[in-house]
């Protein structure tokens, strides 16, 4: 059994990756047919089986998922402001991904991590670094569309925000994720 | 039909509303129930007409007819 710090964190983070899911989803289907349009694609995908596997990962624990109406996604909106072109929701898709690896990563090195729990990180961090990949390529083939400065600028803006977003949600949820901060003083 | 009736159509289209809904001056965070479905409508527009926002942009917009306004101007400036 899970205690229910740990089955909030990880119902966020399946409603996380259930949001990011929705949003690749349909920009996937908006883009028009380019290397952009076949990567987000099968970004949506792995978004969508991180759900399941968080999902079934609870199940295994013998819990059902909680609903989490506020996710990570819509806190970095409301921070950083609403990306205006396909650039800008890649710079900050690229810092909202590092931000994941680095919160799974921590995770996975808190201690007493049940093993459903490490088995789930290490098979969604396989695809983490691929998006990361993926998306820098991207950025870095935008240059002479939207300007080296311009991009980097954006993604200045971007992790920025993102530190006041961990930061304020760390602070509001500071009980729940408090086992896994300690770890990894 | 209009460049500004086609824009004002893909709106309706995108937020899944009868195009006569789609008054300028409606505000367009009454028209959607998340940012997300913002973001969706504003680069579908880019995609489709073929035009490029930026952040000062869309700052500058918060209702459908000042929208409209911007892809006309921008597609308008991309064919001259």
């Amino acid at each position: 059994m899970i205690d229910e710090n740990l089955h909030w964190i990880l119902s966020f983070y399946r409603s996380s990756e259930i949001s990011g899911a929705l949003f690749f989803g349909e920009l996937a289907r908006t883009l028009r047919p380019s290397s952009i349009q076949q990567d987000m694609t099968r970004q949506f995908a792995d978004e969508a089986n991180h759900a399941r596997f968080w999902t079934d990962c609870l199940a295994r624990l013998g819990k059902e998922p909680l609903k989490i109406d506020s996710t990570y996604q819509s806190r970095y909106l409301a921070a950083a402001g609403m990306p205006s072109n396909l650039m800008e929701i890649l710079a900050i898709t690229q810092v909202f991904e590092k931000r994941v690896v680095s919160q799974y990563t921590l995770h996975a090195n808190s201690p007493d991590v049940p093993i459903e729990v490490q088995q789930t990180i290490s098979e969604i961090m396989e695809d983490e670094r691929w998006h990361i990949q993926w998306i820098r390529e991207a950025l870095d083939n935008m240059a002479d569309e939207y300007g080296e400065e311009n991009i980097s600028q954006t993604m200045n803006r971007y992790r920025e925000a993102d530190r006041d977003v961990y930061k304020s949600t760390t602070r509001e949820h500071r009980e729940r994720l408090g086992a896994l901060r300690l770890a990894n003083r | 039909m209009t460049l500004r009736d086609k824009v004002r159509q893909k709106i309706a289209s995108v937020l899944d509303f009868d195009v006569d809904a789609i008054a300028d001056e409606a505000e367009l965070t009454s028209l959607v129930n998340s940012s997300f479905k913002l973001v969706e409508l504003v680069i579908e527009l880019q995609e489709e007409f073929d035009v490029r926002f930026n952040q000062e942009d869309i700052n500058a917009v918060s209702n459908t007819g000042q929208l409209i306004d911007l892809v006309v101007s921008r597609s308008t400036a991309t064919a001259i």
